[in-house]
């Protein structure tokens, strides 16, 4: 850890110092600036305003006609573990063994990945990657505690730059009661109720116990007995006991929204609910736990078929209005740059702009712990941040610059070096 | 005299003249205005800045509202029943259809409808390839699977390049046998393959009917299909991804003689955009996607505007169910990566793909004539906040925000009450004084 | 040959033989003429050989007294594999093994459209004395495994042998879409595929009837054609039967036929309730199950359901009632069925708005027409095949108690009731 930060203080005293001028400034924790200025200086941003001193040897940037808003955060991708999601060797996902939360994304994010460089050109400065896919149930014999997502900032020469949090999560499975499974070869597969009750009552078991002896493990780690024996496997469970990580489960529906909580009390754990569909009855029980929650996508099918035609664009806005703390998420790499967009849809079917703004920057850091350091412009924060022409979640508007820990980072990728060669083709 | 068409013919009564008045316009083909949108019969009838109110129109205020031609997927597997969209057990499976199997109650057509989408080419999957007769649909929500059917289409055919159609080769499904071809070397031999079986078979036909052979041959649905594409009577909407496979495709039919309608997926016309133009083929597909296989590794988001700019028909489509509702962002893609002109992003996915599909005399654009296929938008169509307000199909309303969310209460509650009502039907929940049911004698067991 | 029938018939356990027999003077529900509320029928060699009030009762008759009871046409299941069996095993025998994949149609995947089931029927399927039990005295039994099952035939419910049962072979080609399992595993993996080989199957067998006729006219110099089994198969099925429950289905399955142009008959039917103009304009007859969806009993209880779903489960029992208001031809079958279950959902239709008389039509006559052997049973008329039922009490009523079952002129008893209407031991 200490290294971290020797490594990180290394890094920040070598870089220039930028005045942005001109500028519409979207601090989203405070009111917008038109006409602003920001500084910054260290990686950070030092100052803010209508008008900012130019300190000496500051490369000033006349951002006039532009806007500043902090970098949006994806809390949910796999970036840095998955390559070619269908080429196996070039993913680093869903590691075996029931209970392995010992395992940590962090160490097998791949700095050079592409999905980096494609993600951030559209305004994006951070996301959470993940050990395993985010899956509701899944097949007997996958893991259950799947190890630990980490939150990366999308600039860095090694997995150490990027991490914002080298551990942000224990991503768990949930057991749910699951009559109907598809899979390869076998397509789908139904099984009665009474036997699908079965397989979860046996899954929860497991869970359960797993904790508890995690539990056991701290209170003899603390009584420090001579018998005691250190095991990284519960060594690894003892950040989440301690309320410092919280568990991350998938559940779409009612039911595995009250199971998760019902866990989360009864093992006094903090929670972040992803891929919350149909809340239903739950949605004030979150509201009131303060349970945060990662939206499914606004852009996904509603789930059944009865289901308004816009249920998933206009769950945001209803997670909002019942006074729901949540952020935005794609689930996946491929289309990762697109989170603006799904916040944009979610504001056409009612979450109010700031809201959205909110999620997509401020609450997406404070749900993961790093809104100490990120998701607003204000000073003493690290400057991630980015300047459009426009409205970002307006799909024709550009990012024209982006900084991530105060470095102006580039916006190219294969892709556009791609369009310039082919452009260029005679 | 009219009032006795309206009562000989009720359908007509939705088809009463109507003006939407005021609204911005953008017709697909020309700028952008704010004016007017006339149809009756089903078709428009008149586009301007100021049009003449016929007596009896009904007259919309558009102020404030953007009007559009319906959106035209040119790529979907909605509305399809059993097991799939691919008849993948052979490589050469060009005498099934999609029209067989049209589910006209997949609620994706009403989420599409939601979407301003009003038309969409059922393609078959590609699986193999030379896959199987796609078919263009109208979103006509509520209706069945035969008034689904556009009339006046050309018929077309799948085929597909690629790891897919290769996939059997190497990993045979489970208890079964490998499928040939394993290569994209092999690719181009089963089209080579069959098109000269099917060169074969016209002759058989030609020489039958010049009285040359005294029995008819055995007529042969793959066979026929086949011909039809030789004759240019069907079209080719080709999926693809790598230049080296389009050049490989462009070749085999031109050895052959007829010209591919598009390629679909297309993730790499940008590479072979000049020959493309050469060979006179249309480039149709995603806006943004990759890295999900090998062959897409070089997709990039601004292939819609390099082969605009270089002289492709250029179209954007979904393959997709949920990314179909909103394909009018997905054009707009082509203005952030590439810089496309708004007017030229709108195409895309509107007259373009009518002209890819050759029904671009029918829909794809606001002109009088052609079917009043229409999308009245709370703001510019290219906008993320974009909402469709109301979708007509041959000048019917077939969707309207405002209706669909004064009914969602009625609906909920007519669900709620059948399922109560199956609740007393239940066994043992049966009402009293009813005898009780009486016992099989027989003891015998139900078969299944 | 009779004496032969007769001594079978001494040692089956519940039939009489009788040289001759009367029913007289009981209330005669015909179907095809009305109800005689008071008439005899006379039966012999097996036929009904007069009805009507005051006629002679021949010296020789068992006579059954009629004060009191209720004479019917035999109930008739339209669609059923009794006789086979059991359901699981009337998988004509190729299909169990294992074949190579089809690569097309002229591999003529799981086609079996030569087997008659007619060759295969025992005397030994004890569900043929259940459903006689109940008042059923013929069926339509077919096999059910293929694209292209097989003929299927019209059996009486009696106990002899299976040759003497049979009414009709063949009655028709079952049609089921079922698709080979993917890739790898044959032609066809699609819904699409096997309506493509149907359809491209049906232009086979135009032109090997083309091709045999020229070939019989003047054989010298010509390759004679390949005998294709498969094709002679369709070419003696006097119908095809093609399953159509939902709506989409009836709607696509109406269409095909019409293009295919063949005689066709629908079975399954559960939304026939919506879709009443489509039946009527197709002008098919229909075999409508009784087996009304329903809940599965182990469905997970939050599991959501679509309105659509519910819609079917709560209306699809109102089916037979709006077949009959528009005219259309149906009939009812067990689809799996015991005979009680049947009675017990016709029972539920009628609940729902089916007519008594429509719905004993619906057993009786009306398979029989469908089937095209109304000219030989299916209704209480001179000449007919002496299949009958005689109760005490309406038969479709709550309880009926079924006093007689006349199988091809032979008296069954139904088998006693059991002791106490919970005993759940068999009967037989």
């Amino acid at each position: 850890m200490k290294l971290l930060v020797f490594a990180v203080a290394a890094l920040a005293s070598a870089q220039e110092s930028y005045l942005i001028r001109n500028a519409t400034l979207h601090p989203v924790t405070g009111p917008e600036i038109a006409g602003g200025s920001l500084l910054i200086e260290n990686g950070k941003i030092s100052a803010l305003g209508a008008k900012v001193q130019a300190p000496k040897g500051v490369k000033v940037i006349n951002a006039k006609g532009l806007h500043a808003w902090p970098g949006m955060i994806n809390c949910a991708t796999q970036i840095g573990l998955s390559e070619v999601s269908s080429v196996r060797e070039t993913n680093d996902t869903n590691e075996i063994g029931e209970f392995i939360p010992q395992v940590r994304a962090i160490v097998a994010v791949n700095p050079e990945t592409e999905h980096i460089l494609v993600t951030r050109a559209n305004g994006i400065t951070a996301a959470l990657t993940l050990p395993a896919a985010i899956a509701i149930g899944g097949a007997p014999g996958q893991s259950i505690v799947r190890g630990q997502a980490a939150m990366l900032r999308l600039d860095g020469w090694t997995w150490e730059d990027l991490a914002l949090s080298p551990s942000a999560g224990m991503l768990v499975r949930f057991p749910t009661i699951q009559t109907v499974t598809f899979g390869f070869p076998a397509g789908r597969t139904e099984i009665p109720y009474a036997e699908a009750k079965r397989r979860y009552e046996v899954e929860m078991r497991k869970i359960d116990e797993f904790f508890e002896r995690s539990r056991r493990y701290q209170q003899a780690k603390k009584a420090a007995t001579e018998s005691f024996l250190p095991d990284m496997q519960f060594e690894a469970m003892l950040p989440l006991l301690e309320g410092k990580l919280p568990l991350l489960i998938a559940a779409q529906r009612e039911r595995g929204i009250r199971d998760a909580v019902d866990f989360a009390e009864k093992h006094k754990v903090k929670l972040v609910l992803f891929d919350v569909r149909k809340p239903g009855t739950q949605l004030a029980r979150l509201a009131q736990k303060k349970i945060p929650v990662i939206v499914g996508q606004p852009t996904d099918l509603p789930l059944d078929e009865d289901d308004a035609y816009d249920a998933a664009y206009s769950l945001p806005g209803e997670l909002h209005k019942a006074g729901v703390k949540f952020a935005f998420a794609t689930y996946d790499n491929q289309f990762a740059r697109n989170l603006p967009f799904e916040a944009g849809y979610a504001v056409a079917y009612g979450l109010p702009m700031d809201a959205a703004w909110r999620a997509l920057t401020i609450d997406a850091a404070e749900i993961f712990g790093v809104g100490a350091i990120t998701g607003s412009l204000e000073p003493g924060k690290s400057a991630d941040l980015f300047l459009t022409d426009g409205d970002p979640l307006e799909v024709r508007t550009q990012v024209k610059m982006m900084f991530i820990q105060g470095r102006n980072v580039s916006l190219e990728n294969r892709q556009t070096r791609l369009y310039q060669k082919y452009l260029a083709r005679p | 005299m009219k009032n006795l068409m309206l009562l000989l013919a009720p359908a007509l009564l939705a088809q009463e003249a109507t003006v939407i008045q005021n609204a911005t316009v953008y017709t697909a083909t020309k700028p952008a205005f704010v004016g007017s949108v006339a149809f009756s019969g089903g078709k428009i009838t008149a586009v301007g800045d100021k049009l003449i109110v016929p007596p009896g129109a009904k007259v919309i205020d558009g102020s404030g509202l953007h009007v559009s031609p319906g959106i035209i997927d040119s790529h979907s597997h909605i509305a399809v029943q059993g097991f799939g969209v691919n008849e993948g057990s052979v490589s050469v499976s060009s005498m099934v259809q999609i029209k067989d199997v049209l589910d006209a109650e997949d609620v994706a057509i009403y989420r599409a409808l939601a979407g301003g989408v009003t038309t969409a080419n059922i393609l078959h999957g590609s699986a193999n390839a030379i896959g199987g007769n796609n078919q263009l649909i109208k979103m006509r929500w509520g209706k069945t699977a035969g008034e689904l059917l556009m009339d006046g289409g050309t018929n077309s055919i799948k085929f597909a390049l690629g790891e897919n159609p290769k996939r059997q080769g190497n990993t045979p499904a489970p208890g079964g046998v490998p499928r040939y071809p394993a290569t994209r070397m092999g690719v181009e031999d089963v089209y080579r393959q069959a098109f000269t079986e099917a060169r074969v078979y016209q002759k058989k036909v030609a020489d039958f009917k010049a009285g040359k052979s005294p029995l008819a041959p055995r007529r042969d649905l793959k066979l026929e299909a086949l011909v039809e594409v030789l004759e240019g009577k069907r079209l080719v909407h080709c999926h693809a991804y790598r230049s080296d496979e389009m050049l490989m495709m462009m070749r085999v039919a031109e050895e052959f003689g007829f010209r591919l309608a598009t390629f679909q997926h297309v993730q790499e016309g940008y590479k072979v955009a000049k020959e493309m133009v050469r060979h006179g083929v249309a480039g149709a597909g995603f806006s943004d996607w990759w890295s999900y296989k090998m062959e897409v590794a070089d997709g990039i988001p601004y292939n819609m505007a390099i082969m605009t700019k270089k002289g492709v028909l250029a179209g954007v489509n979904s393959d997709d169910a949920g990314l179909m509702r909103r394909l009018n962002t997905e054009a707009a893609k082509a203005i952030r990566y590439g810089g496309l002109t708004e007017d030229q992003a709108l195409a895309l996915v509107t007259i373009n793909p009518a002209k890819h599909m050759k029904v671009d005399h029918l829909i794809g654009s606001i002109e009088p004539g052609k079917s009043a296929d229409l999308v009245i938008w709370n703001k510019p169509p290219l906008s993320t906040y974009a909402v469709p307000q109301k979708v007509y199909i041959d000048g019917t309303l077939y969707f309207e925000r405002d209706k669909d969310l004064s009914e969602r209460g009625r609906r909920a509650a007519a669900k709620k009450a059948l399922e109560d009502q199956l609740k007393l039907d239940a066994p043992g929940q049966q009402k009293k004084g009813a005898p009780p049911s009486r016992r099989d004698q027989s003891g015998e067991e139900s078969a299944q | 040959m009779r004496l032969f029938l007769l001594l079978f018939l001494a040692m089956a356990a519940w039939a009489e033989v009788p040289s001759g027999l009367a029913i007289r003077n009981a209330k005669v529900v015909t179907v095809s003429s009305g109800t005689l509320p008071k008439a005899t029928v006379l039966i012999r060699d097996g036929l009904i050989e007069a009805v009507g009030p005051d006629l002679n009762v021949p010296a020789d008759s068992w006579v059954i007294e009629g004060e009191g009871l209720t004479v019917y046409p035999g109930l008739v299941d339209a669609l059923s594999t009794l006789g086979q069996d059991g359901p699981r095993q009337n998988a004509p025998s190729a299909a169990t093994q294992p074949a190579p994949p089809a690569r097309g149609p002229e591999d003529r995947p799981r086609t079996f459209s030569w087997e008659r089931i007619a060759d295969k029927l025992r005397a030994t399927d004890p569900r043929v004395e259940s459903a006689r039990s109940q008042g059923f005295t013929s069926a339509a039994t077919f096999p059910l495994a293929g694209i292209f099952a097989g003929q299927g035939a019209i059996m009486n419910l009696g106990d002899a042998r299976p040759s003497r049962l049979i009414v009709l072979s063949p009655a028709g080609q079952y049609v089921s879409f079922v698709i080979g399992g993917g890739g790898g595993r044959g032609f066809p993996s699609s819904l699409m595929g096997v309506f493509a080989y149907i359809r491209q199957i049906y232009l086979d067998l135009d032109h090997y009837k083309q091709a045999k006729a020229a070939y019989d006219r003047d054989p010298k110099g010509r390759t004679r054609p390949e005998y294709d089994r498969a094709l002679e198969g369709l070419a003696e099925s006097p119908r095809l039967l093609f399953p159509a429950v939902s709506l989409g289905e009836i709607d696509r399955v109406t269409r095909f036929a019409k293009e295919l142009n063949v005689p066709a008959v629908l079975f399954g039917l559960h939304e026939g309730y919506r879709a009443p103009e489509i039946l009527k304009a197709s002008g098919l007859p229909v075999l409508v199950s009784t087996k009304w969806p329903t809940r599965a009993p182990d469905a997970d209880p939050e599991q959501v359901e679509s309105a659509r779903a519910l819609e079917t489960r709560a209306k699809a029992a109102s089916t037979p009632g709006i077949l009959a208001k528009n005219g259309i031809k149906f009939a009812f079958y067990s689809d799996g069925q015991s005979a009680s279950d049947m009675l017990r959902g016709v029972k539920k239709a009628m609940q729902m708005g089916l007519p008594e008389a429509d719905a004993l039509r619906a057993l009786t006559l009306a398979p029989a027409e469908i089937f095209g052997v109304a000219d030989r049973m299916g209704s209480i008329e001179k000449g007919k095949i002496a299949n009958l039922v005689v109760t005490r009490g309406d038969l479709l009523s709550d309880r009926p108690r079924i006093e007689y079952i006349i199988v091809d002129g032979i008296k069954y008893l139904p088998p006693p009731p059991p002791a106490t209407p919970a005993a759940k031991e068999s009967t037989r």
